[in-house]
């Protein structure tokens, strides 16, 4: 049973199609890649399947159950963990406790327990803190635990958005243009670093980026939008002799 | 420049000084003097309330005085009226102020900055015209009006004296602080402060956002509440004017030139609001100009001291102890440097805009 199925989704705003009816579907232990110029809807997409956006029509199902109408804290209860393309750290907290946020969001520890600071206080928040250190050390920003969020340059920001959605433990991780502000050897990088992403935590990743070199390094099937519809998919080397997806980069003239 | 960070030793010192000093000091003051500095600490028990609302989630509050209403009232109509205990009544008082806090927190889930401001100063005008209007709480007055609630007693010891009610008035003042301080530093103070950072990044790891937001308003009212069930017998009556929405306003404003980031900003917020009109009356000024004087303070800090004069005094005595050490470590050759953490001295900007002038 595939993990996430797209079903005939659309979005609409106002007169503007942003998804014409796109369907996909994402095994489980997929890297799958999502690719298309500035505003084929990928980010769009990406809200649709983390709670933030309604679809105006279509299903979404996530390991076989719709999840239509969860609100997005719900969807990542159930697994869905997704990172930002404009950034979206909580910048007055520190690295650390960036990370520890989403722990927090499954403890069931609140007002009582924490205002007496209750024994059980006191030992989630140390479960908590090595959680998010386990994570950090993995990502080789340790020595980052206690420096504001917000001042960091962006590509550092980039690696903390990703451990705190791994501090979910996701089942499906999907990342909205990880690569962008990344220079060429930070981007080679990450291709490796989501590899090993998969590998230890064993979550599935949806990757959506117009960065060609990290998609085609990363994934083994392709998706790509143009102007909210799919219009080719398959294997990297399939997807990049397409006809209509060098159209879509390049515009009619060069194909 | 990176501030200098919190000195827990330091910390631990100067609050410990300063309960020390808060105990001992009232028992030489005049009644007047002691029963000014309960109402210091009442006071500062509001401004601690902001310290929730808008320290840790970011909202703004112009109710806070109509919540502290609503356990005064409480207070005032259960023990004169119909003969509760005062400690069941405070009780009460302190939940119902709670509730009314999240009721207003339902409208608030989606307003923030200044249309929540709005909404909360039309909240303050709805107690000043309605709930807190005379004749409004008749049906629960119990027939004797205005309400002169007894101060209670704790194990046979009357509260009636000044210093005896000052000192409980301070074990409660004690007991909120270190509350809020353990929420503010585990998990409730990080996620509110996630959920001010951004919202939709805090949806998205899993948070509830109307259950935090909404626990945010009732524990920010629950303690105005309390605060004002406690005035209610520090005053001896209950009277609508001590709960109007000026005193709400110049409470917010305190709270933000205090800082509400900080706790201590409660305990300095409240003595400035108490003993503020009292110093002024020493003065060729008159209280009038008490207000006035609030809202230039306020002016003046958020142009120059934007996190809050407590937060800006603590840095400045870090940076300051910071030297003394560098100084001492300079002088002994083998000590290793760290000028890395160290914020730069006063001299060297002032030899930095000499340059540059």
């Amino acid at each position: 049973m595939a993990l996430l199925e797209v079903e005939h989704v659309s979005v609409r705003f106002g007169g503007v199609q942003a998804l014409d009816d796109v369907s996909l579907t994402l095994n489980r232990g997929e890297i799958l890649g999502l690719i298309g110029p500035n505003g084929a809807g990928k980010t769009t997409l990406f809200n649709c399947l983390s709670g933030v956006q309604r679809p105006t029509s279509g299903r979404v199902r996530f390991e076989g159950r719709s999840v239509d109408g969860l609100k997005p804290n719900r969807r990542a209860r159930l697994g869905l963990a997704r990172t930002f393309q404009n950034l979206q750290l909580f910048s007055d907290l520190t690295v650390l406790e960036n990370l520890m946020v989403p722990v927090d969001a499954f403890s069931p520890r609140g007002l009582v327990a924490d205002g007496l600071r209750l024994p059980r206080a006191r030992i989630e928040e140390r479960r908590a803190d090595e959680r998010a250190r386990a994570v950090l050390h993995f990502l080789g920003i340790g020595s980052l635990a206690t420096t504001p969020a917000g001042g960091l340059p962006v590509g550092l920001q980039r690696r903390v958005e990703l451990g705190r959605a791994l501090c979910l433990r996701p089942k499906l991780l999907l990342l909205d243009e990880p690569a962008a502000g990344l220079d060429a050897g930070e981007t080679a990088g990450l291709a490796a670093l989501l590899s090993r992403v998969r590998e230890r935590f064993s979550t599935s990743m949806l990757l959506v980026d117009h960065d060609m070199a990290l998609v085609m390094r990363a994934c083994e099937h392709i998706y790509v939008l143009d102007y909210g519809r799919v219009i080719a998919s398959g294997a990297p080397s399939v997807v990049r002799d397409d006809s209509r997806v060098v159209q879509a980069y390049l515009g009619r003239g060069a194909a | 420049m990176n501030a200098p960070t919190s000195d827990p030793a330091l910390r631990r010192a100067v609050v410990l000084g300063a309960v020390v000093f808060a105990v001992v000091a009232p028992a030489v003051l005049s009644n007047y003097l002691r029963s000014l500095a309960a109402d210091a600490l009442i006071s500062g028990m509001i401004v601690l309330s902001l310290v929730v609302l808008t320290g840790l989630v970011g909202q703004i509050s112009f109710c806070q005085y109509s919540f502290a209403a609503l356990g005064a009232f409480t207070v005032g109509s259960l023990v004169a009226g119909h003969h509760w205990s005062f400690w069941m009544a405070l009780i009460v008082g302190t939940a119902f102020a709670a509730a009314g806090g999240v009721l207003v927190g339902i409208p608030a889930l989606r307003l923030s900055g200044l249309f929540l401001a709005i909404l909360t100063v039309a909240v303050a005008l709805f107690f000043d015209r309605f709930l807190l209007a005379p004749g409004t709480w008749n049906a629960f007055s119990g027939g004797v009006e205005p309400w002169r609630p007894a101060r209670p007693s704790i194990a046979g010891i009357s509260l009636d004296g000044s210093y005896a009610f000052y000192l409980f008035v301070l074990a409660v003042f004690l007991l909120t602080s270190l509350l809020v301080w353990n929420l503010r530093r585990g998990k409730v103070g990080r996620v509110l402060r996630a959920i001010r950072g951004s919202e939709l990044a805090a949806a998205t790891v899993g948070l509830d956002l109307t259950a935090w937001k909404l626990a945010a308003f009732g524990v920010s009212a629950g303690l105005a509440g309390l605060a004002g069930g406690l005035s209610a017998v520090a005053v001896g009556s209950v009277s609508a004017g001590s709960y109007d929405f000026l005193h709400s306003v110049s409470v917010a404003a305190v709270a933000i030139v205090m800082g509400v980031g900080t706790v201590a900003s409660a305990a300095a917020g409240g003595l400035f609001l108490a003993f503020g009109p009292w110093l002024l009356q020493h003065t060729p000024l008159s209280t009038q100009y008490f207000n006035l004087i609030v809202g230039g303070l306020l002016v003046l800090q958020l142009v120059f001291t934007p996190q809050g004069l407590v937060a800006h005094n603590e840095q400045l005595v870090l940076a300051w102890r910071a030297r003394i050490l560098a100084r001492r470590r300079a002088a002994d050759v083998s000590a290793p440097p760290d000028d890395l953490d160290r914020p730069p001295a006063t001299d060297e900007l002032v030899t930095s805009t000499e340059a540059s002038a």
